[in-house]
């Protein structure tokens, strides 16, 4: 990844972590747990009054040193290992992750409803399918899983991907069915140790963690699953509107929740996600794409680098429609993350988090494309250069005038593709527009449509094995799950 | 006696949460009386802030800042009116708020809060994560008129519905009036469960509070 916009300088860095850690040290964390408040006590933090804990920068240190992936590899499991994630210095591109949420958007006739389970196949399988896609992150909370929707949400998507699958939880009782299904997908509780489930839950700002919180730390550290510690700050509203305050803010807020989880479970991995949320004062609405939102994602990747460990920043357009807004919110919330050098995102649909759409699948699909591009740069070489081809067609004289071009050149056969990655099966419209009619005068939605369709018809993900499929069953029946 | 009226209502459009506070043990001193503070200076001008605020002419940071400016002068003054034994001013109305059982979700609820105080309700919050007994219990202890709750996981949004049964079962059902907000909620939803009414924003909650309070006269 050669392109990179650096929007802060090591000093800025610097001087923003040592206010995270004066935070953490002065003004503390508050902590609805018992246990874990005297687990801190007993590592060199201080308790104070109302369940507030200090944490020295000591204590901080020791458990940076004991996260394993720390300035190493992180790694999201698939079902198939070839599709792993592995977010780390040597990726070829930053990782894009789409997420599953509780409504579905109709793009063709603009309808809103709550999402199915069918629905879900459909967005996994054609994830599945697109190479820019690189996991599932599963987050609807269906009123038809009832307590088990963690569980539910992760069977469904692991019937229809091998590539890997996080679920956002804050039930741990949903926790052991999930844990019995990942042991049985990566061929044992052994194996499951090398390549650990992911979830996700959340801290509370500002600089709390709660009971479902604390009860979640718990249990990632009980069943050796690789936590996702999520902190939210939104700006102007449980965070300062200032972008450096907000940052140090979330830091300390992150930092804490990889303390507690080391020491539960010392040499546990653990990473970050966190939405870069704006507090929009005229609405009383909380987004996730925002001005804000465009400027602080320069910064996440340098963020990421200077802790060492992945910050995956999700993208969540606001607009309602497949729509300009749309348009113009996921791109904006993309592109500098890519080029700031973010790791991986994960990328909602539409409508402040609430609903997704298979469409845009294909959007984002021509977008990551884009960017992987840009974030190439340009090569410099006597080749590229094309001094000799330029003189070669320059050379070209018919009638006294110059008449050589670059279309039949030897040159262009070998770099336009390399330099351009045209798409034969491109969504994005390019034809004049006479035969643009004559195709029949289709929006992006409606081309995109049709080749959704055709995924839908073609790409068939690979099945589940027998062994799976009886494991499954044998889980249903213990935790009283219906067939999905 | 106007000018201090006129003064005291300008600080809280000023944001200026000092000032009200210089001003109101002022304006008493000088035999302004304290209801007369309460319903002209502050509270006309937390209306005319809500409504600046529902207008979009000015931001949610506007409204929560003016908000205290007023607060801070109708502590105040109920302090005066204590200690002079002043007949006490009712509030315009009592109403309980909470976001729901398995819910921590408070952001949207504290503005409502936030919102009705300032427009001169007694609104008893009893946070976050609450089983819907405990709207209930709050309700017959403070003698509520309007039960208010918020849910943001469409997991949670059944809890609303829990509220409905157990005021039923409490047997003052037909004694108070339900709202529901939060981001699971609409209007549908409203309908399906059985509660009065339903607000998508905080600025029409409170209108639809208000709105109940003068048809029946608190
Ligand atoms: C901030 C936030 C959080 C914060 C909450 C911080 C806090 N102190 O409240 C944190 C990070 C802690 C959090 C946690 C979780 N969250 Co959350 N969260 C959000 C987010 C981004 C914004 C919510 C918000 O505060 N909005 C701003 C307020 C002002 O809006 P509002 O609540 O709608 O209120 C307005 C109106 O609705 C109205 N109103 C609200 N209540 C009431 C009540 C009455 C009576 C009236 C009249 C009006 C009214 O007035 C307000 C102003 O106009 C939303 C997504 C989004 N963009 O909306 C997700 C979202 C609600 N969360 C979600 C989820 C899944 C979770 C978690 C389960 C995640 C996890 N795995 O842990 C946990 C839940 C834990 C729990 N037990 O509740 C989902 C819900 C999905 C679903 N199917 O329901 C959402 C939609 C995001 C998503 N798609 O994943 N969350």
């Amino acid at each position: 990844m050669k392109a990179k916009l650096e929007v802060l300088s090591k000093d800025e860095l610097d001087t923003i972590y040592q206010t995270a850690l004066k935070i953490l040290e002065k003004i503390g964390v508050s902590i609805e747990d018992e246990e874990i408040i005297k687990l801190l006590e007993k590592n060199g933090c201080k308790a104070g009054s109302n369940k507030i804990v200090y944490f020295p920068e000591k204590v901080i240190d020791r458990c940076l040193k004991s996260t394993p992936n720390r300035k190493g590899e992180t790694t999201l499991c698939g079902r198939d290992p070839l599709k792993d994630v592995v977010m780390g210095d040597d990726q070829k591109y930053p990782y894009v992750i789409s997420h599953v949420l509780m409504n579905y958007f109709e793009g063709l006739t603009d309808t809103y409803r709550t999402i199915t389970k069918e629905d879900i196949r459909k967005f996994v399988t054609i994830s599945d399918y697109l190479d820019t896609i690189d996991g599932i992150w599963m987050c609807t909370l269906m009123p038809d899983f009832k307590e088990m929707y963690t569980y539910c949400e992760y069977e469904l998507a692991v019937r229809s991907t091998t590539k890997p699958v996080c679920v956002s939880s804050f039930e741990p009782s949903a926790i052991p069915p999930v844990y019995d299904l990942a042991a049985a997908l990566a061929g044992g509780e052994e194996e499951l140790k090398k390549r650990p489930l992911t979830v996700a839950f959340c801290e509370i700002s500002p600089l709390t963690w709660n009971k479902y919180g604390c009860a979640m730390l718990k249990a990632t550290a009980r069943w050796g699953i690789q936590p996702v510690i999520t902190v939210e700050t939104p700006m102007g509203d449980t965070g300062p509107a200032t972008f450096a305050g907000n940052i140090a803010q979330k830091i300390a807020e992150l930092l804490s929740g990889l303390v507690i989880v080391q020491l539960l479970k010392e040499g546990l991995p653990v990473f970050f996600v966190v939405p870069l949320e704006v507090f929009d004062m005229r609405t009383a609405q909380i987004c996730l794409a925002s001005r804000g939102d465009y400027v602080w994602a320069c910064a996440v990747g340098q963020l990421e680098d200077y802790l060492g460990i992945p910050i995956i920043s999700p993208i969540s357009p606001d607009s309602k429609l497949l729509d300009m807004q749309e348009a113009y919110e996921l791109s904006f919330s993309l592109i500098p993350r890519i080029l700031g050098g973010n790791k991986a995102t994960v990328i909602h649909g539409l409508d402040q988090t609430h609903a997704i759409n298979n469409e845009l699948l294909l959007l984002m699909d021509e977008m990551m494309i884009s960017v992987r591009r840009m974030l190439e740069g340009i090569d410099v070489n006597e080749e590229t250069l094309a001094f000799n081809v330029l003189e070669e067609v320059a050379g070209k004289i018919e009638n006294d005038r110059r008449s050589g071009h670059f279309l039949n050149q030897r040159h262009t056969l070998n770099w336009y593709v390399r330099e351009h990655r045209p798409r034969r099966d491109a969504v994005i419209d390019k034809y004049r527009r006479e035969k643009w009619i004559e195709n029949g005068s289709k929006s992006f939605v409606e081309r995109a449509h049709e080749k959704i369709l055709e995924i839908l018809k073609n790409h068939k993900p690979e099945p589940l094995s027998k062994e799976i499929e009886s494991t499954i069953n044998a889980i249903h029946k213990k935790y009283n799950i219906p067939d999905l | 006696m106007a000018d201090y009226i006129e003064s005291i209502s300008e600080a809280v459009l000023k944001y200026d949460v000092e000032l009200v506070k210089k001003l109101v043990p002022e304006a008493v001193e000088s035999g302004v009386d304290p209801i007369l503070i309460m319903n002209e200076g502050l509270s006309n001008a937390i209306i005319e802030i809500g409504d600046k605020f529902g207008r979009e002419e000015i931001f949610l940071v506007e409204l929560m800042i003016a908000a205290e400016a007023c607060m801070g002068g109708v502590d105040i003054v109920k302090k005066i009116i204590l200690e002079k034994k002043v007949d006490a001013v009712k509030p315009k109305g009592v109403i309980v708020i909470g976001t729901v059982e398995g819910d921590i979700h408070n952001i949207g609820k504290d503005i409502v809060k936030t919102l009705l105080e300032a427009a001169g309700f007694e609104v008893h919050d009893i946070g976050v994560d609450q089983r819907a007994q405990n709207f209930v219990k709050k309700a017959i202890e403070v003698n509520a008129k309007i039960v208010a709750s918020s849910a943001l996981l469409t997991t949670t949004s059944p809890n609303q519905k829990a509220i409905e049964v157990e005021l039923k079962e409490a047997g003052i059902r037909d004694k108070v009036k339900t709202i529901i907000g939060g981001a699971a909620t609409n209007a549908d939803w409203s309908r399906e469960i059985g509660s009065d009414y339903y607000a998508s924003t905080a600025t029409d909650g409170v209108k639809i509070i208000k709105k109940y309070f003068e048809d029946v006269g608190k």
